[in-house]
Order: structure tokens, then sequence, then C-alpha cells
């Protein structure tokens, strides 16, 4: 992240572009050299233990090529890819726009603060059986569960960051003549936005466990079933391959928050990199 | 003329430990007709809670101010504000930052292409020329107060209210930007009412620097600066009247410590 801060378009370049580059160059040869290193040890451990334990890397590599070709691990990410994009998309805009009204307007926070607050401290495994109950099994009761994993971190990191606008910066706004309006507009929303993010950063975590756990013990599909099976059957090489996708998911996403957030903030300040 | 009527106004405040601190006690100033006029005293003598209530930010516990005659009950398009710790909206750029100043003051996100004009020419003015998409943290401080002052400007006002601009400058920023503001001055018509604690920079910039007693704030003295104008010009520190102005105003000032 160091590196993207100085060539950001539009921002003028400010030093040592060509040091930056240096150590770009360093980091892909320390990335090689820790793959490298990574898939040795992972080799050697394997040489030296069951099989059943760890199996070898090339195994693994087999395995997971066996079940892309076979379109068990396709559909099977897709069958978990929906049901947690829906559920993190309502949880996001939900999550945002009730962070902001309750971070707006405090007489409405302070009557539900506490109930999200409750909410908010109960493990969300607590409420799977409640949810089959009440939703049956099926992919409604997994949205709603990726949905209730997220919502609540993205709310209340929201909510946070709009009760937390510079004061200052509204008096000064105040001094300028902008109406109350305008003070939400110009000055609230904006300072909220990097909370947004950092909420969105939280909830992306929490709806993937929401998401696993939920294939696990609710419908036996997509890629949480296939930890499941695979684990029990102890067919480990092909446990491997889930575990990858959702890794990958994992970074991808991440990755995607951090390029949204660069596009949508360049002016936060990256001093602290 | 524009004029901005302090008529003894008033203001307590509670401190944090409960207790009822009163910050000015029957306060009067008239300020108008381009002059520039500077208020000096101890700190806590009550000098920022006098602008903070010109500008209408706060009201007034007794007495009230007047512009142009109306009873201000708010902030007014009239005037502007410049503050110490500037208060620059880290997302906008320069340019963004500047033309909340108009903003603000129209109630309209669309300037028109005249008023496109005035924030260019305005930064122009102040030395940001070039600088426009920069994003206020990619700036130094002195850059900084530039667009501070380019917000207020921007916004044509009849009074300039300025809170210690340059108090948290170093010492060379400072003295440029003294200059510059003297040259915009002499350019802007604007009535100034500056607030510092630095006797050089009130009687530098000054035509009259109104000393006020430790708290509550009352007039003790006012002093009037006749070195010309503008004195950039010249080096108006070592004329021997400056240095009378300043041993006047010291001894005031020492006996409100």
């Amino acid at each position: 992240m160091t590196e993207i801060s100085n060539m950001l378009p539009g921002t003028p370049p400010k030093n040592g572009k060509s040091a930056v580059a240096v150590i770009g160059g360093n980091q892909y040869l320390v990335g090689a050299v820790s793959i490298v290193v990574f898939l040795a040890v992972w080799q050697l451990v394997s040489m030296n233990v069951p099989p059943i334990i760890l199996p070898a890397p090339a195994k693994v590599l087999v395995a997971f090529v066996q079940l892309t070709a076979s379109g068990e691990l396709i559909r099977a990410t897709g069958q978990t890819v929906w049901p947690f994009a829906v559920g993190l998309v309502i949880a996001f805009i939900v999550g945002t726009s009730v962070g902001l009204v309750l971070g707006i307007f405090r007489p409405a926070a302070r009557v539900l603060d506490p109930y999200i607050f409750v909410f908010w401290s109960i493990p969300n495994i607590a409420w799977l059986p409640l949810f089959i109950a009440w939703f049956g099994v099926g992919n409604l009761t997994l949205v709603i569960f990726v949905f209730v994993s997220a919502v609540f971190p993205q709310l209340l990191t929201v909510e946070a960051g709009a009760k937390e606008a510079d004061s200052f910066l509204v008096e000064v706004a105040r001094s300028l003549g902008g109406t109350k309006r305008e003070i939400l507009r110009l000055v609230v929303l904006p300072s909220a936005l990097p909370y947004i993010f950092a909420g969105l950063r939280i909830a992306v975590g929490r709806a993937l466990v929401g998401i696993i756990v939920g294939q696990l013990l609710i419908v036996a599909t997509g890629i949480g079933y296939m930890f499941q099976f695979y684990g029990e059957t102890l067919s480990l090489a092909k446990y491997f391959a889930p575990l990858i996708v959702i890794a990958a998911l994992a970074v991808l996403l991440n990755r995607g928050v951090n390029w949204a957030e660069r596009v949508l903030i360049p002016w936060k300040q990256r001093a602290f990199v | 003329m524009p004029e901005l009527d302090i008529v003894s106004v008033r203001k307590s405040y509670r401190s944090p430990t409960g207790e009822n601190l009163l910050a000015l006690a029957d306060f009067s100033l008239k300020i108008g007709g381009g002059r520039f006029v500077t208020v000096v005293g101890p700190s806590g003598c009550g000098k920022t809670t006098l602008l903070r209530m010109a500008a209408g930010l706060v009201p007034t516990d007794v007495g009230e101010i007047r512009l142009d005659g109306a009873r201000l009950t708010g902030p007014s398009p009239k005037m502007s504000m410049v503050f110490q710790g500037i208060g620059l909206m880290p997302w906008k750029t320069v340019a963004g930052n500047v033309t909340l100043g108009i903003q603000l003051q129209a109630h309209r996100h669309k300037l028109a292409d005249k008023e496109l004009g005035l924030v260019n020419s305005t930064l122009e003015l102040v030395g940001l020329k070039g600088f426009e998409h920069y994003y206020p943290h990619q700036l130094s401080g002195g850059m900084q107060q530039r667009v501070g002052l380019a917000r207020a400007l921007v916004r044509q006002p009849e009074i300039l209210l300025m809170d210690e601009p340059f108090g948290a400058l170093d010492a060379q920023t400072r003295a440029v930007l003294q200059d510059e503001l003297l040259s915009l001055w002499g350019r802007v018509n604007s009535t100034v009412l500056f607030i510092t604690h630095d006797l050089d920079e009130a009687i530098y910039l000054s035509d009259l620097v109104v000393i006020m007693s430790r708290r509550p704030g009352r007039i003790k003295q006012v002093l009037e600066v006749k070195l010309p104008q503008p004195r950039y010009r010249y080096d108006a520190r070592a004329e021997p009247e400056f240095a009378r102005l300043r041993s006047i105003a010291w001894q005031s000032i020492k006996e409100e410590l």
C-alpha cells in the first residue's frame, strides 16, 4: 500500500518514485522466494507424516485440477458465492444507511443503540437453529445468516464515523453560512466515508465465516459442504481445493475493498503504512 | 460603509468544574470603514469568544452585535472568518475548498461563470495558482492558511474576521503571510477584525490596536498606529514609532498577566 499512495491519478508526485520502484521490484523477489520456501517446507513435512495428516503439494494440485475439471469445485463455488454476495450486499446497504441515520439523529441512536449492542454481542452461530426453524433449510436461511453476520460491524462502524464528524469542521462550515442540510452533505457524509470502508472490511470477513458455517451446518451445499465431506472422509488432498478457493476469494475481496477505497478516498493520508 | 457594532456584550460560560466563568463583561467596540483593527490580550481574556460572537457562531448573553445596523442572529454572508486551525475539508482539493466559501454563501452547488472566475482570481491573488488540484494534506501549513484566506476572500466580505490565523506557523512563514495579508487588504476594501496575542503582529498590521484586560475581558486601552500603509514597503518594524507603541502596549499587557 505504501507505493500506491504516491501513484494516484491526479496526485502530484511527492518524492522518491524511483526508490519506490526499487522496493517494488524487491517485493516481487521476496514474494517468489517466500512461495518457494513455503512449498519446500510443505513438501518436507508431508514426506515425514502420513498423507492422512498432510498431503504433498503435488497431490493437492492434482486434486484441485480434478475437482475443477469435474465441475464440482466450480458448482460449489457458485453455490457459495451467490448467497454470500446477496447477504453481504444487503448487509452493506442496510448497515451503511442505518448507521448513517443513527450517527446523525442522536435521539434515534439513543433508542436503538442498546438493542443493536445486544444483538451484536450475541455470537451469531446461536441464531442458526432459530433461523432454520423460521426460514427452513435453504438459501434464504443462508442469505439471512450472512446478512446478520455482516450487518452489525458495518452499522456500528458507520454510526461511529458519522458521530465523530470533526466538530471544528462543522463550525467552519457554519461560519461560512452552511445550513444543517448542507453541513450534513458537505461535512458529515464525507467524513464518514472512510468508516464505510473500515466497516466493509470487517463485514466481508464476518460474511465469509457466515457462509462457510451456514453451508457446513445447514444446507450441505457449496464450499462449506466440501469442507465437511472431504474432512469427514479424510480425503485431505481434496479438502485443500475449497480452502484455496476461499483463500483466493478472501484476498480478492480485501484487495477490491482497498482498491475502491483508494479510488473513492484519494484524500486519505497514509502516514502510518 | 460596512460597520460591525459590538454593543455592551456580556458572555459567561461554564467551566469543566461547573463554575460560571465570566469571559467578557460589558464589551463594546465599533469597527468599519475598511480599517484594520486588532484585538490583543493575555490568553484566556475572551478574545476568541469575542470573535466567535462577532461571527454569529455563538449568541451573546447580554448585549448585541449589529452588522450594518441590523442585529446579528447567525453567520452572515457579508462576513468571512479565518481560523487558526484553518479547517480545510480534507476531502476537497484547494479549488474545492475555496469554492465552498461561495457555495455555502449562496446555498448553491453549481457556480455561475462569474463566480468560477472569482475563485480563479482569488487563488491567483493568494499565490495558489498551480495548486488547484492539491489536497490539503499535500500542502505546508503556510500554503494551507493561504487556502483558508482564499476561502474567506472569495466571498468578497465586508468584514473579515481573523482568529490568530498565523499563530500556528513558523516565524518566516508568518512574516511572509503578514505582508501578503496587508497587500491583499489594500486591494479588497474589507474591514478586518484580527485577534492575536503577538504585539508585534498587532502593531505591524493594524490601524487600531485594542488591548484587553484579563478575564473578564474589557477594553483596557486603544492605540492608533499612524505608521503609513502598506508597511511592507519599508521596514516598519525599525521605525521609532513602532518601538514606542510596542513599549506602551507591552506595559499595558504586562499588568494583565
